[in-house]
């Protein structure tokens, strides 16, 4: 009897890993020293600094285009219109108990500012809102209707639909759409084909379900009809929430530690197991 | 929206001192005296009281302990751990090393994300037979460059079988804590060898969680749990005072590569 022959192994293709080993290819930009910082064919320190917002360059560095200063100055109106210096709100709490534990004001914030990366809440719901709203609106151009494109969202019928961009976990309404809406008329802008839809999508979501849409549902119909991409759209809101957890960090940074908020024991309402003995492995 | 009006917990108890409200007297966990399970248990025990609300068998902590030790270190090429050398390195607050690395860490390739989709793919796929649920995915496989990861905690690592997670699953199969999760974990990895593909360690971190009754939202947090130590060893090794900022490499021009079209307007 012969045993089959033992197969020889074959090398794996290793040129993908190798390609990239020991060097860093970059189409964003980088340093040359001596010559200058360049970011998606500027150069930094030459045609951008004094003459770009910060925000136009936000935009360069997450999508490649330097937009103009209307629509960088829109999304910082969003960044304003987030910023809200309440302990109440998740991620700024995070602050707050970041300050009254003397943590860095870097740490504080990150950790604030991961927080809002929740589907609840923040910038990660403007991914799902925008990817909504750029499918609804194909859905609209190829014949459906609003109420058709709002039943899909049903898990059954006459159930409330789950749409991101529309209702609110603590408030009905959202007073920060008159706000953005009042910045967008004074930079020039009319709703786009995205935010009609979104509009339409409110209108009739207040009629047969009292929801409305929420800042997140309106940045995304905004964002989307400037011809951003859900993705870019998250990646430039990453830090949406940033001043308002800054707020919170200072406040209880300048008071004594601990003294935020403190809780006494019976604040927690513990519905575990009764006491119990340990046995011994 | 009707909210609270006090947190609720099923896991810890503190009983108030008598004089100070704030202050607590005594510890429970999940209604055992905290200095007695020091004084009685160890810690993988006490690790997985606290996240399953029992004591765990002998069995169940063995399992737990073997993959704790199995994942200690990504090992110093991990992204994740180079995040915590870089930090190091750049003589980052001490303090920062950790939640740094633990964040790249918490990612959908080879991080806690993944531990998280996988603990949902096994338990979703446990009932079907494991070769036929990779012939599946195999057949609606789309081609792309880098890694395949054919489902979360299987695929390829730098394009071929990652030996040390296979040898953490053999080793892991081997005692008597194995649950089915990990069997069929270890048929479906099989199922995939012909293609370059096996275990990833993410997808035996999952195949444990799964078998010792972990939720999938535990299971991520979990993984970057248990990989802390080493990456925070690794950081703390570069951030030494005596150690300078010139002990990892800082690419020459020659080696960091900027596209024409990233310079172009003004060249």
């Amino acid at each position: 009897m012969s045993l089959p022959r033992k197969q020889k192994k074959e090398p794996a293709d290793l040129a993908f890993w190798q390609e990239r080993h020991g060097v860093i290819c970059s189409r964003k930009g980088g340093w040359v020293v001596g010559e200058a910082v360049y970011s998606h064919g500027y150069s930094l320190l030459d045609e951008l600094v004094g003459k770009a917002s910060f925000f136009q360059v936000l935009i360069l560095n997450v999508t490649g285009r330097l937009v103009e200063r209307n629509v960088a100055d829109w999304l910082e109106n969003i960044f304003v219109c987030l910023s809200w210096p309440d302990a109440r709100i998740w991620c700024n709490q995070i602050g707050s108990l970041g300050g009254t534990m003397r943590t860095s004001p870097v740490a504080a914030v990150c950790s604030g500012v991961l927080a809002a990366d929740s589907p609840m809440y923040g910038a990660a719901p403007l991914l799902a809102a925008s990817q909504f709203i750029a499918d609804a609106l194909l859905k609209k151009n190829n014949g459906m209707t609003v109420s058709e494109i709002v039943k899909l969202q049903q898990r059954r019928p006459g159930m409330p639909p789950n749409i991101v961009g529309y209702a609110r976990p603590v408030a009905t309404g959202d007073e920060r759409i008159p706000a953005m809406k009042q910045v967008s008329k004074q930079l020039g802008y009319t709703p786009g084909e995205h935010l009609t839809l979104a509009f339409e999508i409110e209108e009739y979501l207040l009629e047969y379900f009292n929801e409305s849409m929420n800042i997140g549902g309106y940045v995304a119909g905004f964002l989307s009809d400037q011809k951003f991409n859900p993705q870019e759209i998250y990646r430039m809101c990453s830090m949406v929430v940033n001043s308002g957890v800054h707020a919170c960090y200072v406040e209880s940074m300048d008071n004594p530690p601990e003294s935020f908020f403190p809780l006494r024991c019976d604040d927690i309402d513990y519905q575990g197991p009764r006491p119990r003995q340990v046995p011994f492995p | 929206m009707k909210f609270a009006s006090r947190t609720v917990t099923k896991i810890w108890e503190e009983v108030p001192a008598a004089h100070n409200p704030f202050l607590a007297d005594r510890c429970r966990c999940h209604g055992y005296d905290l200095a007695e399970l020091a004084k009685k248990r160890n810690f993988v025990d006490v690790l997985y009281l606290l996240f399953r609300g029992e004591l765990p068998s002998p069995a169940q902590a063995q399992m737990l302990e073997t993959l704790m030790i199995c994942l200690i270190n990504p090992g110093p090429r991990h992204p994740a751990t180079r995040a915590a050398m870089n930090a190091g390195v750049g003589k980052t607050n001490a303090v920062h090393i950790l939640p740094i690395a633990l964040s790249v860490l918490g990612g959908a390739h080879l991080g806690g994300e993944e531990v998280e989709a996988g603990i949902r793919f096994i338990r979703r796929h446990q009932h079907a037979e494991a070769a036929v649920v990779a012939k599946k995915l195999l057949a609606s496989r789309e081609n792309s460059e880098g890694d395949c990861h054919i489902a979360p905690g299987f695929g390829s690592r730098f394009g071929e079988i990652d030996p040390v997670p296979q040898q953490m699953a053999a080793l892991l199969y081997e005692l008597s804590g194995r649950g089915k999760a990990l069997q069929w974990g270890r048929d479906f990895a099989h199922s995939l060898i012909k293609e370059g593909m096996g275990w990833l360690a993410t997808g035996v971190a999952a195949s444990v969680f799964c078998d010792l009754g972990f939720l999938p939202q535990a299971g991520a947090g979990l993984f970057q749990l248990f990989c802390a130590p080493g990456l925070l060893a690794h950081g703390l090794e570069l951030a030494s005072p005596y150690t300078s900022i010139t002990a990892m490499p800082f690419l020459d021009e020659e080696h960091y590569v900027i596209a024409q079209e990233a310079k172009k307007r003004t060249c």
